[in-house]
């Protein structure tokens, strides 16, 4: 499904974080967003999703207007996120993690992705499915906020800081996961992350943000060719 | 015999502070809104199935009736009060002020519709109705609101551990943000929830009431006793709740045997104040820090 992004601006209240961001991605793409702490970056996640509205522009999922729907709705139509640090229901199972989500993203007729799947993705889970979520490692509980992320029919999932706590073996493993799901299952994707070297490795483009603003976006071979750390 | 007897009054009643408490809990738990309007609600319970008991109805369909109107009117404080304040980003404090508003309405509605005075269940025969176990006296509305409140603690157990919309409410209160990006939709949860507290709180208040009498303001002092009871318990173990409230219902009818029975309130106190020193996370709290 693609994703395309036309100039749009939103910040907290009157005042915009972000302006001018336009981009484009195709189903099976993977996108880095990168930039200094505090360039727009999240900010820009969570317009995206609704969570925060635009003040200007516009946002389209599969020639789909979407900018005006709900959270919830946008998530219907695929959109999911990946929260930095906290995505995962402490207070449950990992058995009942999955399931929970399972259910509410479950759209009639479509082939989605089942907790069976997920599984079969991080089989540590399975070991530990009847353990509560809060108490595993913060590997395990990555694992399980991914998959979280990836139940029912996602189109285009946006991920937060997906590394931070994670050991860099256990990284790179898990990007090499996510770069596969994307291409068999046509999924769009944006990468926040401050692990530049392992996001490089699995992404197709680049766009970096400073103060707010767009001031580099190119392919990802393109990128590894140019000296980036100007635009931070 | 006295001690005897005073113990197991003392637990029946522990009883049905234990199910005030257990809902009061799983409403705060959810929604994080100190529900102080629950006590109104309890109140409202039985003045519901007191009125249609004396409409003729039998009292099954009273006690139903009274359990469907609490539901419905916990669902409407919820989504018309408490979830626009908490889309407009109200404090918690502004909330509690809310509830308050909320429960002095319900009390006076109550006294308004209904009287200010006791009332009695005349319609329901068999009140009087006592059960010799050995040396102890039980009423049979006793012996219901026992059977009934330990019900609703296994019930809403198993509610809360085993379907999947009781995992869904346990998945809300654990991680709120997260519910909303994973479509939990935690305001119709919200409502669920506070639906089921309040149809459940009208079962004890109803066994009370014919057991004893009813009384507009009275329900106040069984919420503070559940509020000690879920704090000591630790918020979020509804057995952990129960259990205290049980525990404290029976020291307050143990101290009536030692002093006047206006100091047990005084004790329950004094107890809540050595507990909040001693162990300020309660007796049963198991819950786990949030992921970081």
């Amino acid at each position: 499904m693609t994703l395309r992004v036309d100039t749009i601006q939103a910040g907290y209240g009157d005042r915009s974080i972000v302006g001018g961001i336009s981009f484009e991605i195709a189903p099976g793409q993977i996108m880095a967003l990168f930039g200094h702490n505090g360039a727009g970056k999240s900010t820009t996640l969570r317009a995206l999703l609704g969570l925060i509205p635009i003040s200007e522009g516009s946002i389209w999922l599969d020639g789909q207007r979407i900018d005006g729907l709900s959270v919830s709705d946008r998530i219907e139509r695929g959109l999911r996120l990946l929260p930095e640090g906290r995505g995962v229901f402490p207070d449950l199972t990992i058995e009942e993690n999955l399931a929970v989500v399972a259910a509410a993203n479950r759209n009639a007729g479509a082939s989605g992705i089942t907790p069976a799947e997920i599984y079969d993705l991080f089989p540590i889970l399975v070991e530990k499915r009847r353990a509560l979520a809060g108490g595993m490692s913060g590997g395990q509980q990555q694992m399980l906020a991914f998959g979280l992320a990836l139940l029912g029919s996602p189109r285009c999932v946006l991920l937060e800081e997906p590394s931070v706590g994670l050991q860099p073996d256990l990284v790179e493993q898990l990007f090499a996961h996510f770069r596969q799901i994307c291409t068999e299952r046509q999924i769009s994707a944006i990468l926040i992350e401050h692990k530049i070297t392992s996001a490089l490795k699995i992404v197709d483009d680049v766009l970096i943000l400073n103060n707010g603003r767009p001031v580099f976006h190119e392919s990802c071979d393109v990128t590894r060719n140019t000296d980036i750390w100007k635009y931070f | 015999m006295l001690l005897l007897q005073l113990l197991v009054d003392g637990a029946v009643s522990g009883c049905a502070v234990g199910v005030v408490a257990i809902t009061f809990a799983y409403v705060y738990a959810t929604t994080g809104v100190f529900h102080v309007a629950h006590a109104g609600l309890f109140t409202l319970g039985g003045y519901i199935a007191w009125w249609l008991s004396g409409q003729g109805l039998p009292f099954p369909l009273a006690l139903m009736g009274a359990v469907a109107v609490g539901a419905a009117v916990g669902a409407v404080m919820q989504k018309a009060i408490y979830e626009t304040l908490m889309k407009r980003r109200a404090s918690p404090l502004v909330q509690l002020i809310a509830s308050l508003g909320l429960l002095a309405i319900l009390q006076n509605l109550v006294a308004l519709l209904f009287t200010p005075n006791m009332l009695q269940f005349e319609a329901v025969s068999w009140r009087l109705s006592m059960l010799d176990i050995g040396p102890i006296h039980l009423s049979l509305p006793q012996i219901w609101t026992l059977a009934s409140s330990l019900a609703i603690l296994a019930g809403l157990v198993l509610f809360s551990t085993r379907t999947i919309l009781g995992k869904r409410i346990r998945a809300v209160s654990s991680n709120r943000a997260l519910a909303e990006i994973t479509r939990l939709r935690p305001f119709d949860v919200y409502v669920v929830v506070v639906a089921i507290a309040s149809g459940l709180v009208a079962v004890p208040s109803v066994f009370i009431g014919v057991d004893q009498a009813m009384q507009p303001y009275t329900s106040v002092l069984v919420l503070l006793t559940a509020v000690i009871a879920v704090i000591a318990g630790g918020i979020g173990s509804l057995p952990g709740a129960f259990i205290i409230s049980v525990v404290l219902a029976v020291l307050q009818n143990l101290v009536l045997a030692l002093m006047p029975g206006r100091w047990s309130i005084a004790f329950t106190f004094m107890l809540f104040i050595v507990f909040i020193l001693i162990k300020p996370t309660g007796l049963f709290q198991t819950r786990l820090k949030r992921a970081s």
